[in-house]
């Protein structure tokens, strides 16, 4: 029907008929490769960006902190001596001076004085020595434990990341593989078309002389 | 004026695609003259005209300097036979989009009448008041005209517009995309199907279901599942998804198809016109002429291009249409997937059991 509405001989109107067709196809395949192509550069364009699992870890040391670091020492019972041996001293110095004792007895009683004092100072003296090893190791226990504690936490956090960008980034990387295998065929398609609508223009060439009556134009 | 064309367009979609013409006395018993020669008529006395230049140039005749004006007249006749043919097949070409069956009513209509006469049908004739003419303008283009009473006024085409609106690819008349088989293939890109439920062929196969890690679980690792009434005193488990879920993971898949879809505003036009708008797809509508208009048509001539609002709103309407008419059916009533809880049972007695667990579990 075409043929006889468009006139000419009819090579020339189904070669008009089959170039139609192949233009429809041509565009159809070129805006599914304009799709595809827009569709694939937004994918690639909302792709999430790598991340660093380590961006997480932050410094830990402010976090570190001692229970033994401020341990007092007892110095109650250190007083509690030091009163006890000047009683003691106060006694002794009544009853030497009740029976008469010499002057060699008062000096040995300020030697034994002076001794007892000098051994409450060294109880004192370990006590500290003995809170500054607490002090030490407590700082070493605490310390080891609290991060301990935070590079496990941490490790999960970094895992858990680690697992989820590899599940998005593997299915994300499937739709780019397919979506760009789509366009490879949309553009073979739209390659295809265009080679068909060339064979149905060339295939009219021999008649168009008809078209103008028979008039030779060569 | 755009329901005016709406309608005219569903009128001739109607009348072509009916078989009334057949029943009409008037069109069986007087011939119909459907030979337009298009071809023929336009290059009636280009022959002549060719001799005539021709032989002014050989003899050296010519009007003006060096003969430019007639070389360049003879230039443009042996050519015209090529621009004719290549203007005829995109011309038919677009026109052909109006018989496509997603054919947008909203195009307009003249496009359709002109494919009628092209395609030769019933009623379209040289008897029925058609006439078409192909004209070679001295500046080297060529315009098709077409007359009628199908027409409020002449449908003229220039070949030079045409070509430049295909080489920007602006189409004249616009295909609708396939929606349906978009949706079908996007199903399969969005991510939430396990990649056994895809078959060879890129869809999904049959009794696909959504992977387990969207249905939604007890604390104890256990479906949680959602209670049916089926009737007649019976109930049985479905699975319950995790929507949010589901809809943050086929977002950006569904964003992506919506940018491709606008790298072409027509067309993005169309599908609006077609599916988007109205929510049901194509088999859910009974096809007739009330049920095709669409619900909010946006139209080409005034809503290109496209505000940055009616995308919103086309990526929005979209996802819907989509979650509405093809993801739904994947998230309702899925019978669990543990034998034993896919079970019938009776409901007067889980009700039972419900409310005695309730009693238990608050001590009361």
């Amino acid at each position: 029907m075409i043929g006889a509405i468009i006139g000419g001989v009819a090579s020339v109107a189904s070669g008009i008929i089959g170039a139609s067709a192949a233009k429809k196809e041509a565009r159809r395949a070129n805006n599914e490769k304009m799709a595809l192509q827009t569709k694939l550069n937004t994918l690639e364009k909302n792709r999430q960006e790598i991340i660093n699992p380590y961006a997480g870890i932050t410094d830990l040391t402010g976090m570190i902190s001692n229970p033994f670091a401020n341990l007092s020492v007892a110095t109650g019972a250190a007083e509690m001596q030091i009163q006890e041996a000047d009683i003691s001293l106060a006694n002794t110095l009544d009853t030497m001076r009740a029976t008469g004792a010499s002057a060699g007895g008062a000096t040995a009683l300020a030697q034994a004085a002076l001794k007892a004092k000098k051994d409450v100072s060294a109880t004192i003296e370990a006590q500290e020595k003995s809170n500054e090893d607490k002090r030490a190791q407590g700082e070493q226990q605490a310390q080891q434990q609290k991060m301990t504690e935070q590079m496990r936490l941490q490790g999960a956090d970094v895992a858990g990341e680690q697992f989820m960008f590899g599940q998005r980034e593997q299915r994300q990387m499937q739709e780019l593989d397919r979506t760009a295998a789509l366009l490879g065929a949309a553009k073979q398609n739209e390659a295809q078309a265009k080679s068909d609508k060339t064979s149905a223009i060339t295939g009219m060439f021999g008649s168009l002389a008809s078209i103008a009556g028979g008039t030779d134009w060569s | 004026m755009e329901n005016q064309n709406l309608f005219k367009n569903l009128y001739l979609k109607q009348f072509n695609d009916s078989d009334a013409i057949a029943y009409s006395k008037g069109f069986v018993s007087n011939t119909s003259d459907y030979n337009f020669r298009i071809l023929d008529n336009a290059y009636r006395d280009t022959g002549k005209a060719y001799a005539k230049i021709k032989m002014a140039i050989d003899s050296n005749n010519c009007s003006s300097y060096n003969c430019e004006v007639e070389l360049m007249q003879l230039k443009q006749l042996q050519e015209a036979p090529q621009v004719s043919l290549d203007f005829l097949s995109s011309l038919v070409a677009e026109l052909s989009v109006t018989e496509e069956p997603n054919f947008d009513p909203n195009n307009n209509y003249n496009f359709t009448v002109a494919n009628s006469i092209m395609k030769g049908r019933p009623g379209f004739s040289k008897t029925d008041g058609y006439e078409v003419y192909l004209s070679l303008i001295p500046d080297g283009s060529q315009q098709i005209a077409f007359f009628g009473p199908g027409f409020s006024e002449p449908l003229v085409i220039n070949n030079t517009s045409l070509n430049s609106l295909l080489e920007a690819n602006t189409s004249l008349v616009v295909s609708t995309p396939d929606i349906n088989k978009d949706m079908l293939r996007l199903l399969t890109e969005v991510g939430v199907f396990p990649l056994e439920a895809i078959g060879e062929n890129g869809e999904l196969s049959a009794g696909a279901k959504i992977s387990e890690e969207y249905v939604i679980m007890n604390p104890d690792g256990s479906f949680d599942y959602e209670v049916i009434d089926i009737g007649n005193g019976k109930g049985r488990n479905v699975l319950k998804y995790d929507m949010d879920r589901i809809k943050r993971k086929i977002n950006p898949f569904i964003s992506a198809e919506v940018a491709g879809l606008l790298s072409s505003e027509q067309r993005a036009i169309a599908a609006w016109n077609v599916y988007i708008s109205s929510g049901v797809t194509a088999e859910e509508n009974d096809q007739t002429v009330e049920n095709v208009i669409p619900a909010n048509p946006w139209y080409y001539e005034t809503d290109l291009p496209l505000n940055q609002d009616k995308k919103v709103m086309f990526e929005k309407k979209y996802k819907e249409y989509f979650m509405n008419n093809y993801l739904k059916q994947f998230v309702t009533n899925q019978l669990p997937t543990v034998k034993e809880d896919a079970v019938v049972f009776d409901m007067a007695e889980y009700k039972k059991a419900k409310a005695q667990k309730f009693i238990e579990d608050n001590k009361l």
